[in-house]
């Protein structure tokens, strides 16, 4: 059939095709690179030290802790549970401060996005009221963090916790239902990527990453607070 | 009898590649973010062409699995096919031995995995069968119920 009705040789009938998987390879890679907007630019929140570190402690502590962290991850809450209470005396007592690196990349392991919801609520904490209320809201979200798969909490209750934390609700509640610094935590997970981290809870001492298994981590950060 | 048979092997290495290279290339469309952060993971490719590969290997992946499945453009497609598992053997290999501990990012996904290493040695050995049947079709194209069948061959000589 194909030699009577075509009548194009099997090289131009070759090329046409390979022509239109390529255009269509085309298109796919434009719609792909459109939906990410990685790199955009969006607000920062006020108080950021090295571009996306909230830092919690006094500037002259002698040790730097640095935490990348995503607040659906459950090896961060974990984690937090470990070493938490350690962490905030040691800060408290000015022996060591604290980078938090907010990120975001689970919203597939929620039903509603509470992955980037919570840092963006984190980020505008921040802004609003400071690191010792971001640290008070970071400790609140891993306490109440919601199971892999589940609804997490809505955005009326990360308002209550922010203010629970001790932010003022006006300050605090357009920001987080508008997602203020949604693009800001995107180009943070981004930049989490570039450092070499590929993963949460990752942790640096003094710059230095710690590597292995979430248990390492523990046992690096209790070298340092403990 | 025996070019019956190998037309229906061929079947089954498109059914598999082209099914396997849809599945993976969907699950990666609702995070282009991830895909990058997934190919960049493997620390090979330099950072200005990361964000470009990651966009366009979920694209490549369904195209070629949906011209597998097809029949269209059997050959060159599976040359495309063969090498991109070809690569894929060689990055996953290498992140072993240098001793990276990450989701192959095969099916999405991709970043930190504590148990990595356990899995290289099967997501190697699955690359390699898919490599194997991509080349199978390099060699012999000719399969039932493929386009490239009725698109190309004289009614006459499409007996078989």
């Amino acid at each position: 059939m194909s030699t009577r009705t075509a009548g194009l040789s099997r090289t131009t009938k070759g090329a046409v095709i390979a022509a239109v998987l390529v255009v269509l390879v085309l298109i796919g890679y434009l719609a792909l690179s459109s939906r990410d907007t990685t790199g955009a630019d969006g607000a920062t929140p006020s108080g950021m030290t090295d571009s996306y570190a909230v830092t919690v402690g006094d500037d002259a502590a002698p040790a730097t802790l640095t935490f990348y962290e995503d607040p659906q991850c459950p090896i961060c809450a974990a984690f937090e549970a470990e070493v938490g209470v350690e962490v905030a005396d040691a800060i408290e007592a000015g022996d060591v401060k604290v980078e938090y690196r907010v990120v975001s990349f689970l919203d597939h392991a929620s039903k509603n996005e509470y992955s980037s919801r919570a840092a963006n609520a984190l980020m505008v904490v921040q802004d609003a009221a400071g690191p010792d209320v971001f640290a008070e809201l970071h400790r609140i979200l891993y306490e109440n963090q919601p199971a892999e798969g589940t609804d997490g909490p809505d955005d009326e209750q990360l308002i209550a916790w922010a203010v629970e934390a001790g932010a003022d609700e006006a300050q605090v509640r357009d920001g987080i239902e508008s997602g203020a610094f949604d693009q800001f935590v995107a180009n943070a997970t981004d930049q989490m990527s570039q450092d070499g981290v590929n993963g949460t809870p990752t942790v640096f001492v003094d710059g230095e990453k710690v590597d292995g298994d979430p248990a390492a981590a523990v046992v690096a950060v209790r070298d340092v607070v403990g | 009898m025996v070019a019956g048979v190998r037309d229906w092997v061929g079947v089954v290495a498109r059914v598999v590649t082209g099914g396997v290279w849809i599945v993976a290339g969907a699950l990666k469309f609702p995070d282009p973010a991830a895909s990058v952060r997934a190919v960049r993971a493997y620390d090979l490719l330099p950072e200005a062409i990361v964000p470009t590969v990651g966009h366009l290997l979920p694209v490549v992946e369904v195209v070629i699995g949906v011209a597998l499945l097809l029949g269209l453009l059997t050959r060159p497609v599976a040359v495309v096919s063969a090498l991109l598992f070809l690569a894929f053997v060689v990055g996953i290999a290498l992140a072993w031995t240098r001793g990276l501990s990450i989701d192959c990012g095969c099916f999405g996904g991709g970043g930190f995995d504590a148990d990595a290493t356990e899995k290289y040695p099967w997501e190697i050995a699955r690359d390699v069968g898919l490599l194997v049947l991509s080349l199978w079709l390099v060699v012999r194209p000719s399969s039932r119920f493929s386009l490239d069948h009725a698109l190309f061959e004289d009614k006459k000589e499409g007996t078989r």
